[in-house]
């Protein structure tokens, strides 16, 4: 080849796209040669280790997989952007050729978000990536409901940030240290900015792996009955974008890198961006759990979020109904086999419930980070009268089994129906309580079985054990076969919850 | 200039017997001198120092029980990038050719800046509450500078930090599983692991072997002109 064949120089350039071109094809090579593609399979690597395979082995809920997804992949991301980030941001002085790019007709500046844009492409593609596995595999096996995008968006800004902090802090101090220290800086900022959240009002809520109240977990019962709140997130992406936008302002302001021209627009860029990111954190302070479990932010909170969301409940074929939200449908086997004994006692009694459904949780913030979580009302009321009931994985504990589970449901729902119907409480006649016993006896729940878990009428967890004249009578009446057992119950129950029948009336 | 012509030169221009006496210890110090600052070791040390001085200011504030053992990994993860950096050449092939001395540079640098790692990790946490302890300290910096060295050797110098950082994540990831199970036990991933399980401590100390062993005889891979 001779140079006379060079073709590039005499090429036309149409005059208004001329710049918007040169851009283009400067990110086509940024895009090319940036270090967050070699680092993606290290991100995605992370995300399945550490995050997919949590994920997957919870159950298939939008909300404990969002919020898993929400932070889990934003840690798994964030020292490979960072870190590259800081390694293009110190590209040139490793090189050698920051004089050389200094020099050329756009404004260093310019080159710099370029490089920027390139970076957080790469890291977004790659999160996009993995928030559409994650998506998609749960869209297959949740039975109801929709993703969340809000902790999606929060991620993305999240990357957008730490990729502006990495190529600031590559750019302003070039160095072979300088990446991993932001690398491994990043990582700690994030993982342990948690620690000084104290309860739903404070401030460090604004850090971006927060997605809910935290040291809550990840509660299945969160946003299924009521709408995902936003408010936190918005008030983090609000955070995000006023931090990246100041970072980069900040990028223009040292002489030699943007034209002087450039100085004054990005003084009012980084204080813009200040601004919004103090705003955000001001709001955060202002946030407090809601009885759905959620943080509200006063002045991002939308009222219409507080409806309760519509649904077609689930409902089992057993003797009395039992009837689930239908994000809880793969729950709703185990939890119609485990009522099945005490749902055939009761069933046709006067008083029974016709239907057992599924309540929303509410939610208290107790000192520092602990919450109180519980039914609001009565469990049996209505009429006809529908007994609710808490699925025992609405309530603060850790993983079941089915089986785990299954005998959950038993010592507590299965206690609680038995008792509401009855009148077993704590000013229940020996009578009452004999009934009782004897009735959880046939539905296999014998007192032996009922150590610990604690009902509405045993809070606490504890047995009073019965006294033998009503210990006695229970096991008389336990031992009545089935029918002659309801026959009796039927015509008496009236009497026995208004508390006119004695233990020797007791068949 | 070869190996060979290399190594003739000071031998040659030294006349006296009392200079020929005189010039290893000399000519070594300063060769170990120009090692060290080639590789940016003083930088390295500095950044070892601050590795030990935040983890020291970090102990004084209250963390819970996930926190405070996360924390000194942050740091030991921190400090092994520190010395896995300082593998990376700016010299590069000529250096190779003609340092007949560089693989005992290499090891002499590596071990040296190892030790002053988990020594200073170790002193910054004499008299506060270090989650793990000292066995714990020695152990993950072993490892995560292993990490780093073999990461150096297949990356390149510059980019060697990226194990240890990925380690820190895998690591801490791990310690979570203690509480939220099923609990990841196995021994190469040693944060998790007790401070005196063996297991760990045997895969730790293997990383830190291999990683020194490759970088003592091929060095960092490194790209001319970063």
């Amino acid at each position: 080849m001779t140079a006379v064949r060079a073709p590039a120089a005499s090429r036309p350039v149409p005059a208004g796209r001329g710049p918007l071109r040169a851009a283009a094809q400067l990110l086509r090579l940024e895009l090319r040669h940036n270090a967050m593609l070699w680092m993606l399979p290290v991100a995605i690597g992370l995300f399945w280790f550490t995050t997919y395979r949590k994920a997957m082995a919870m159950p298939p809920l939008w909300y404990p997989r969002a919020a898993t997804l929400h932070g889990g992949t934003l840690l798994a991301f964030a020292f490979p952007v960072a870190g590259a980030a800081a390694w293009m941001g110190s590209r040139d002085a490793r090189r050698r050729t920051t004089d050389l790019v200094t020099t050329t007709a756009q404004p260093r500046w310019v080159h710099l978000l370029v490089t920027w844009t390139a970076t957080t492409c790469w890291a977004i593609v790659g999160y996009l990536g993995c928030v559409a596995i994650l998506y998609g595999v749960t869209a297959r096996q949740a039975s109801w409901g929709g993703p969340l995008w809000w902790p999606v968006a929060v991620g993305a800004a999240s990357l957008s940030a730490l990729s502006a902090a990495g190529l600031a802090a590559g750019t302003l101090a070039p160095s072979r240290f300088t990446a991993p220290l932001v690398a491994v800086g990043a990582f700690f900022a994030l993982a342990l900015s948690t620690q000084p959240i104290q309860g739903s009002q404070s401030y460090w809520q604004i850090s971006p792996v927060v997605s809910g109240p935290w040291d809550d977990g990840f509660d299945p019962g969160v946003a299924t009955f009521y709408r995902y709140l936003p408010d936190l997130s918005i008030a983090q992406v609000m955070f995000l974008a006023g931090l990246t936008i100041a970072i980069l302002g900040i990028l223009a302001l040292p002489n030699g890198r943007s034209g002087r021209w450039l100085r004054r627009p990005a003084t009012v860029i980084t204080t813009a961006g200040l601004l919004a990111a103090g705003t955000a954190v001001a709001l955060a302070g202002t946030g407090k759990l809601d009885a759905h479990g959620m943080i509200a932010i006063p002045a991002l909170h939308d009222a219409a979020n507080d409806r309760p969301l519509r649904y077609t409940p689930v409902c089992s074929r057993t003797a009395i109904p039992v009837c689930l939200n239908p994000a809880y449908t793969s729950y709703l086997p185990a939890t119609a086999a485990a009522l099945t004994p005490v749902l055939n006692e009761i069933a046709g009694l006067p008083g029974a419930p016709a239907r057992i459904s599924q309540a929303a949780a509410t939610y208290r913030q107790d000192a520092g980070n602990s919450i109180s979580v519980g039914m609001a009302g009565p469990s049996l009321s209505g009429t006809p009268p529908v007994f609710r009931m808490l699925l025992p994985f609405q309530l603060p504990g850790p993983t079941m089994t089915t089986s785990e589970f299954a005998a959950a449901v038993r010592s507590t729902a299965g206690v609680d129906i038995v008792a509401d119907v009855i009148g077993d409480g704590p000013g229940a006649t020996p009578a009452q309580r004999a009934v009782a016993a004897a009735l959880r006896t046939s539905a296999g729940l014998p007192e032996e079985v009922l150590r610990s878990a604690p009902t509405r009428q045993r809070p606490n967890g504890a047995i009073v054990p019965l006294p033998a004249p009503v210990r006695s009578a229970a096991r008389r009446f336990a031992a009545l076969p089935a029918s002659a057992r309801h026959t009796w119950l039927v015509r008496h129950l009236a009497a026995l919850r208004a508390g006119r029948i004695t233990l020797a009336q007791l068949p | 200039m070869t190996a060979d012509t290399a190594r003739g030169v000071p031998t040659a221009a030294t006349p006296g017997r009392k200079a020929r006496t005189a010039w290893p210890s000399r000519a070594g110090v300063r060769l170990l001198r120009l090692h060290a600052a080639s590789r940016r070791v003083p930088t390295a040390i500095a950044a070892i120092a601050a590795c030990a001085i935040g983890l020291r200011i970090a102990l004084l504030g209250h963390w819970d029980t996930y926190g405070a053992l996360q924390l000194p990994l942050v740091f030991e993860a921190g400090a092994g990038a520190a010395v896995a950096i300082t593998t990376a050449s700016p010299i590069g092939e000529p250096e190779r050719v003609t340092g007949r001395w560089l693989p005992f540079l290499r090891l002499a640098t590596a071990l040296a800046l190892t030790a002053a790692a988990a020594g200073a990790l170790v002193a910054a946490g004499i008299g506060a509450h270090l989650a793990g302890g000292t066995l714990d300290v020695l152990r993950n910096v072993a490892g995560v500078t292993g990490i780093g060295l073999l990461c150096a050797a297949a990356l390149g110098g510059g980019l060697a930090w990226a194990g240890p950082a990925g380690y820190l994540v895998v690591g801490a990831y791990a310690l979570y599983t203690q509480w939220h199970h099923p609990a990841l036990t196995t021994p190469w991933l040693w944060p998790a692991r007790p401070p005196h399980d063996l297991g760990a401590a045997i895969c730790a100390a293997l990383v830190l072997a291999t990683g020194i062993a490759v970088i003592t005889i091929r060095g960092a891979r490194d790209p001319i002109g970063e």
